[in-house]
């Protein structure tokens, strides 16, 4: 008793923020997510049974959903960790050039709404694709289906992966694999007993994110996905189009069940090793890699990956000078036109609401990983697997949880920015989290401990010593908060109101009226006003955190 | 730390200025869940604030959306207009007590076929089920435009065709349900199957195949001539369209009022509005070329008139109620055995 009470006395702060944050959680996640399991269990009439489930588990098309779900989502996971990892590895331990440009390049597919990427893919390898009909003079390729959905998730999402892995790799002490070295061990050698097995924790997080964004992803299914049916778009299609919410609610469950298996098994391998690296004693410089095949197999690498990315992205600026694409190619400014009498409400909104949630979910996100990674307290573990669910259900159940969940006082939010904020906050902050949790594994308490005994106070700990110690996690979170919260779409195409209109959504709008010009250059806004903000960003969290700590 | 001060600071000014600017909302402010494009959502609204001086707030989402919405808005509704999108849906909101019944004034100029006899739901438009085929493509197979349902399975056809998915578009629904009409259930689920083993390629926007024919994505859609139309003028002047001899069926895009929500005054009035003429007449000025309601509008000269095809007697509430059951049954049927072999 008297132990707790001292350590209440030490750190006053410490409960109340725990409370503060569970109460988020609970309210914004657990709630809604309890509305969308009640309607799994309530049909369209108010009766209560299973007939959601039955049709899930029976039907033959929903669990062959589940399982197509399964198939692509393990070989994106595979296929964007793999390259994020080579990116993130060229990126902290060779010199080679353009890593600027790499660095931009790894970042850009995060910073657009998904379907555009699918847009582009049937652009340049559908049948009448640039690539493949005319530079390969391939009559009949099909971009539709299994490979298609493989390509465009790979590209969009392997860039979330790399932004956990860099951030580690490059926080990772070069003194122990300077030790291996000394001790006579070969480069491979090192890299397979020292670097590959420190950063194990990065490699699991990014494969879960990716695993769990492919798994929700809703709009490269909807563009690209032709007769390949998966999870979420299935859930779409029960709960929107077949007014089935029922259904579409029993599905979301099931999805849910099957994220939250997978995170465990994550958590129970990766979870019980240490993986501390950085101690708080000096460490050199590390020593790039400056020559050698490793090097130019590397360069070559990074450049294939760029120009294919490059390739994708150019499409949209150019597409939205030119009338109708492939029709008609000259140029015009109609689009931007359009853009800025129209949609110019759109834009303002989606960057005011943007604006608010990065911050919030920012620090939420390293408020969390330092409590589940340092603290211990009573539900803890809840703490954990909470805040991890949102990222789990696709963005349409989210939607509909949400407008279910807040339509009624005391929480009546439905129709004001709150809500959509709210959206935003819990739809990114998980990546911030994982983010937060890899690089704070890696930092040895004792640090900490130093600075307590010093006589600082947690909040003083908290911003002096981990905050700055967790500066590129942290960076990284705000980074995909900002990208998430401006390109949201499925969530939040529930949650807009007359009030608030999102870019996203007229994106949609003008995607499924095939208006690819307008769309394009919504969309070139859109990563304009990101590419500003990231800029502008990378700058505030370099004046908050003083000096950098390694380059 | 001074900077995290500041910081934190800024912050919390921000969002109480941000918390402050939510709390205002106007009131006397008409919010309206269009299921029409959306331009020409903004052109009618716009002109219809201009002319009544009503404010009016709206946000554009399909027809599936709107109803999604509407059902979980059901204890405090948000919105009080329902405008555009295929009557099907709004039967079955009427079913599930969504909408109040409102018989506008206006009634008389539009013909019994087209609205609700409760006026639950009164049309604005019309538009017919045709189909959409790429000129470019049908000269290098060799093929004439399509001219009947029979046509479509043609070997040539195969992998070449696109319409959307009944379970999340109202064209594909018109679409299936026309061809229940036309042949019977039987004779219908037999020719969907053996369409289904041609490769269809299915979207889940009516409109989208429009652009993917456009484009020379695939050969021929079917859809609703009005979509194509918009195309056609947006700039795919290689879009062709036919509509089946055996007969087609139509949609019936309409307005309604939404149970319990706010301005219900005003949400009459702009029932009594979009009932109009002269607002009927407004969708052509954006690019929307549908058949209009209003015995008095003149339709655009682009819209095909349906007295000119051989359309079926469609029967919408037979379609509202069979809906799901007709859904389902196409999904395990005709999507659930497979598709043929590459």
């Amino acid at each position: 008793m008297s132990a707790m009470f001292k350590r209440f006395k030490r750190e006053p702060l410490l409960p109340i923020l725990i409370v503060l944050v569970m109460l988020c959680l609970l309210v914004f996640i657990v709630y809604p997510l309890f509305q969308i399991a009640k309607s799994s269990f309530v049909g369209s009439t108010g009766e209560v049974g299973l007939q959601g489930y039955q049709r899930v588990l029976s039907g033959g098309g929903l669990f062959h959903a589940l399982v197509n779900s399964l198939v692509l989502a393990v070989l994106t996971a595979t296929l964007s960790t793999a390259i994020a990892y080579v990116f993130a590895y060229t990126f902290a331990y060779v010199k080679v050039p353009f890593k600027k440009l790499f660095n931009g390049i790894a970042i850009l597919p995060v910073i657009s709404p998904p379907f555009v990427i699918a847009l582009s893919a049937m652009l340049l390898l559908g049948k009448q694709g640039l690539i493949t009909k005319n530079l390969l003079g391939l009559e009949n390729a099909n971009i539709y289906g299994l490979h298609g959905l493989v390509l465009v998730q790979t590209l969009s999402f392997f860039p979330i992966a790399f932004l956990t892995l860099s951030g580690l790799l490059r926080s990772i002490s070069p003194s122990l694999e300077e030790a291996s070295q000394n001790m006579g061990a070969s480069r491979l050698k090192t890299f397979l007993s020292v670097t590959l097995p420190l950063s194990v924790p990065g490699i699991a997080n990014a494969f879960l994110l990716v695993f769990v964004q492919s798994l929700a992803d809703f709009g490269n299914p909807m563009t690209i996905g032709g007769n390949y049916s998966t999870v979420a778009r299935e859930i779409y299609l029960q709960a929107v189009g077949s007014y089935n919410l029922q259904a579409g609610a029993a599905l979301a469950m099931v999805l849910l069940t099957v994220t939250i298996i997978v995170y465990i098994l994550q958590n129970f391998w990766v979870g019980k090793k240490s993986y501390v690296t950085v101690t708080g004693k000096p460490t050199g410089q590390r020593r790039m890699i400056e020559s050698g095949a490793l090097k130019h197999g590397l360069f070559t690498f990074c450049m294939i990956m760029s120009i294919a990315v490059i390739a994708f992205y150019a499409l949209v600026p150019i597409g939205s000078f030119i009338k109708l694409w492939g029709i008609n190619n000259s140029l015009t400014l109609d689009h931007y036109k359009y853009v800025f009498s129209i949609g110019q409400k759109a834009v303002k909104d989606t960057l005011m609401l943007a604006i608010v949630a990065t911050p919030i979910a920012g620090l939420l996100g390293m408020i969390i990983a330092f409590l589940i990674v340092r603290k211990r307290f009573f539900g803890k573990k809840a703490l954990e697997v909470i805040s991890m669910l949102s990222i789990a259900v696709p963005g349409t159940v989210i939607g509909i949880g949400y407008i279910l969940a807040f339509n009624k006082a005391p929480l009546a939010l439905t129709g004001t920015g709150i809500i959509i904020v709210a959206a935003f906050v819990v739809r990114s902050m998980p990546v911030g989290i994982r983010s937060g949790v890899a690089a704070l594994q890696q930092i040895d308490p004792s640090i900490e401990e130093a600075a307590t005994n010093l006589g600082a106070s947690g909040s003083k700990v908290f911003t002096s010593v981990v905050l700055p110690l967790i500066k590129s996690a942290f960076f990284s979170g705000l980074v995909n908060s900002f990208v998430k919260s401006m390109t949201a779409m499925s969530a939040v195409i529930f949650l807009i109101s007359a009030k608030y209109n999102l870019i996203t959504a007229s994106i949609l709008a003008q995607v499924e009226a095939g208006r690819i010009g307008v769309a394009s250059a919504y969309c070139t806004i859109l990563i304009l006003i990101m590419v500003v903000a990231l800029i502008l960003l990378n700058l505030l969290v370099k004046w908050m955190g003083g000096k950098e700590r390694s380059a | 730390m001074k900077k995290i001060a500041i910081g934190g600071l800024l912050l919390s000014l921000l969002m109480s200025l941000f918390l402050s600017a939510c709390g205002k909302e106007s009131s006397g402010t008409l919010t309206v869940y269009a299921g029409l494009y959306e331009d020409h959502a903004i052109k009618a609204i716009e002109t219809f604030q201009k002319q009544t001086g009503i404010k009016v707030n709206y946000v554009r989402m399909s027809n599936g959306e709107i109803l999604s919405r509407i059902r979980a808005e059901r204890n405090s509704p948000k919105a009080s207009i329902w405008f555009g999108g295929p009557a099907d849906t709004f039967i079955q909101a009427k079913t599930e007590g969504l909408l109040e019944p409102y018989v506008s004034k206006n009634v008389e100029a539009i013909p019994q076929e087209y609205r609700d006899s409760e006026g639950y739901w009164t049309g604005i438009y019309v538009g017919s089920i045709a189909f959409v085929s790429n000129k470019t493509w049908l000269q290098e197979v060799g093929l004439q435009a399509p001219q009947s349902w029979e046509d479509l399975l043609k070997p040539e056809y195969r992998g070449m065709i696109s319409m959307a998915d009944p379970r999340s578009s109202g064209t594909a629904y018109t679409t299936l349900a026309t061809l229940v009409q036309l042949f019977g259930e039987d004779k219908a689920f037999d020719y969907l199957r053996q369409l289904h083993q041609q490769n269809v390629i299915y979207t889940t926007s009516g409109s989208v195949p429009g652009r993917t024919v456009g484009m020379g994505e695939v050969g021929t859609a079917v859809m609703f001539s009005h979509d194509a139309l918009k195309f056609y003028k947006e700039g795919f002047q290689n879009l062709i369209i036919g509509f089946p001899t055996e007969g087609t069926g139509y949609e019936i895009g309409a307005v309604g009022i939404i149970k319990g929500g706010p301005h219900q005054e005003e949400a009459r009035q702009f029932v009594d509005w979009a009932l109009t003429k002269q607002a009927q007449e407004l969708g052509k000025q954006v690019g929307n070329y549908q058949q209009l309601t209003n015995r008095d509008a003149v339709a655009p000269e682009e819209a095909i008139p349906l007295e000119k095809l051989n359309v079926i007697p469609y029967d919408l509430d037979w379609a509202g109620q069979n809906r799901e059951r007709l859904i389902n049954k196409w999904t395990t049927e005709v999507l659930g055995v497979g598709k043929g072999k590459d």
